[in-house]
């Protein structure tokens, strides 16, 4: 914009583990949406190479791209981004829809992942007949819907109160320990990152400037 | 994702923009009722035209004369001249290749036995004298055959009845004729009785006696009940076999066998039995057989011509008018597919947010595309169905007045729009393909638009 070409990520490296627990830690502008965006598929690098599962994304098509955000990863976001004029159930099926699984198949799938998140009786509950935390529950269960082995979780607490902040990251650990899905959650709160990831990636104008794992190495 | 569920969210999305989407919808409406009604007026009026004229006879009829004479400036002339031309190898291309073939009742019988051939007569035009209210003048007297019963000229008689049989002494005239004779109330003329005369070959035939080019002849006189009195109908070509004086074939047949028609031709004496015709009209079942019929009379030895060719041309130009006005009609609809692309951009403005969420759950850039597409796709039916509807009843309406219009003018009322099954098909699949390409530019961008900045969208 105006010319001017932001590097919005420079001389970055950085290596997750399947069945990992990561929090990338910065302020505004440090990059780590932009890095969750390009782990997410939404973005692509214009220089340097992202794998995930031994896939380039850089040399993806728009297709691939669409295939990996159905497939491989689910994403949670600060405001929820669920569609306003669907349901709970409508919600969580759009993404099986997309997947092409059977109407009354996905369906009972969803209402089966509504019931999971204690959310059995608000199914046909449109967004705004929710509070914030319920909200974000059907966005954990609409990323969960196609049973992707990545969850990406960019500021899932930012619009919670405290109290429906610690259920949320509680479930989010859960999805980690119990099921085994890696986890990248982006945040600016240090003690957050702190409490629930195992390992904390920091960043500061698209540079890694802190890395708990290299030091747990060095130590 | 599966068809179907693409017609599902497209559904949902339609129904949550009720307004913007009937309104939409009605602007296709009324861009394709402009469309199909413009083109139904041009295969009405058509049908009108064309209509009239075949029913007039004019195309399903042949004339037959004897030889093979050309005929200059009537059609059949080159197929005539071609075929001499084969036969002689391009040498007198005007001499007959055979004799001419006598155009007797014997060849009157020929072509009748022909198929497809619905009538066959000979074309009698008769010099008499009319003597009415005290006054005599000439006229030449036509023999009409009873198929003409109820067809061309006699779809309609304005006064009186077509003849109550073949064979009777009962007269038609035309209006113009009728007026000649009584000028203030022609129709008072249905009922009365003409005298009309010809002169008798024989000597002896108890008229009075005669002289034609220095020969006695014999002036008969038979009096006829007049029966109906015709109209000249407008349209061009509808009037084949109309003449000042009209009576039933069977009795000019009578009377052409024993009246001096040319006087050369009684001079050398030829037998009244023997008498030759200088046409004979042969009537086809369809216009569509007349080129066939005519090349079999052809191959007979005699001369055969038709305006066949003229009917070709006419339809070609009723397609020019129909590619008018279709052009005209397209003007609504062009204004309408801007409709659905304004209305579709405005969708996807409102909805940016919404297809980066289905982007970022897995959407793919053919999934976003083909729910707009699908929903353009619908408003163009919807819009196809009912501008038919609509401009059905419009045309309804318009005829309806028209038609009053018409008949307080002294014409003959008819359907000026007509919509056949083509037109109805013809004009959804249009309507169809018209909002898939105003609908293609929205989709695609819908399909392109980035996933982060339409998510970032309010």
């Amino acid at each position: 914009m105006g010319g001017t070409i932001v590097k919005a990520l420079d001389d970055l490296t950085l290596d997750v583990a399947e069945g990992e627990f990561v929090a990338l830690v910065g302020t505004s502008g440090s990059g780590k949406s932009t890095l969750l965006n390009l782990i997410g598929g939404l973005d692509q690098p214009s220089a340097g190479s992202l794998e995930v599962r031994g896939r380039d994304l850089a040399r993806m098509t728009r297709d691939e791209l669409s295939l990996h955000r159905r497939n491989t990863v689910g994403m949670i976001f600060q405001s929820f981004n669920l569609v306003p004029s669907m349901t709970a159930v409508e919600n969580i099926a759009l993404s099986l829809m997309f997947a092409g699984v059977p109407r009354a198949e996905r369906d009972q799938r969803a209402s089966a992942l509504l019931e999971a998140m204690g959310l059995g009786g608000r199914q046909r509950h449109r967004p705004k007949e929710l509070s914030g935390g319920e909200q974000q529950r059907v966005a954990v269960a609409r990323a969960l819907a196609n049973q992707p082995p990545l969850l990406l979780a960019d500021e899932p607490t930012g619009n919670l109160d405290s109290r429906t902040s610690r259920e949320i990251m509680d479930l989010i650990r859960t999805l980690n320990e119990r099921d085994g899905k890696t986890i990248i959650l982006v945040t600016h709160d240090a003690a957050l990152a702190s409490t629930y990831a195992r390992r904390t990636v920091t960043l500061l104008d698209g540079h890694v400037i802190s890395d708990t794992a290299a030091e747990l190495e060095r130590a | 994702m599966t068809f179907t569920d693409t017609l599902l969210l497209a559904f949902r999305n339609l129904r949550q923009s009720r307004l913007r989407t009937s309104l939409t919808t009605l602007g296709v409406a009324i861009g394709i009722a402009s469309l199909a009604g413009m083109v139904s007026l041009g295969v009405g009026l058509q049908e009108q035209v064309v209509g009239r004229l075949t029913q007039s006879g004019v195309f399903d009829s042949i004339t037959v004369t004897s030889g093979r004479a050309n005929i200059p400036g009537l059609g059949g002339m080159g197929r005539g001249r071609a075929a001499g031309r084969g036969g002689q190898g391009g040498q007198g291309s005007t001499t007959p290749t055979t004799p001419a073939a006598p155009l007797d009742d014997a060849a009157v019988a020929r072509f009748a036995a022909l198929s497809h051939v619905r009538d066959a007569y000979p074309t009698l035009r008769i010099p008499m004298s009319y003597k009415y209210d005290g006054r005599t003048n000439a006229a030449l007297a036509a023999g009409i055959p009873e198929s003409s019963r109820g067809e061309g000229a006699f779809q309609s008689i304005t006064h009186g009845t077509f003849f109550p049989d073949a064979t009777g002494a009962s007269v038609m005239l035309t209006l113009e004729m009728a007026q000649q004779l009584n000028a203030d109330a022609p129709a008072s003329l249905v009922g009365q009785t003409l005298e009309l005369s010809y002169a008798d070959s024989a000597p002896n035939a108890g008229g009075t006696p005669e002289f034609v080019a220095g020969v006695q002849v014999t002036r008969v006189s038979l009096p006829f009940t007049i029966v109906g009195i015709v109209e000249r109908d407008p349209a061009p070509g509808a009037n084949l076999g109309l003449s000042a004086v009209m009576i039933p074939l069977e009795q000019a047949k009578a009377i052409n066998a024993r009246a001096i028609a040319n006087p050369q031709a009684f001079l050398q004496g030829a037998a009244p039995q023997t008498r030759r015709y200088t046409g004979v009209t042969v009537r086809v079942n369809s216009a569509a057989n007349t080129q066939d019929v005519q090349d079999q009379i052809k191959a007979m030895g005699f001369t055969a011509f038709s305006l066949n060719d003229a009917l070709q041309g006419a339809k070609r130009a009723f397609l020019l008018l129909d590619i008018l006005l279709a052009l005209v009609g397209s003007i609504a609809l062009a204004v309408s597919s801007l409709g659905i692309v304004n209305t579709m951009v405005m969708s996807i403005l409102e909805r940016t947010r919404e297809i980066g969420i289905m982007k970022a759950i897995g959407g793919s850039d053919r999934d976003v595309r083909g729910i707009f597409l699908v929903e353009a796709a619908t408003i163009g039916l919807i819009g196809g169905v009912a501008g038919i509807v609509l401009g059905w009843g419009v045309g309804r309406l318009i005829n309806i007045g028209a038609n009053i219009y018409i008949e307080r003018q002294g014409g003959t009322a008819g359907d000026l729009f007509s919509l056949p099954w083509w037109l109805i098909l013809g004009a959804m699949a249009f309507a169809l393909v018209v909002s898939l390409v105003a609908g293609s530019y929205p989709a695609r961008r819908a399909a392109r638009l980035d996933p982060i900045q339409a998510l970032r969208h309010e």
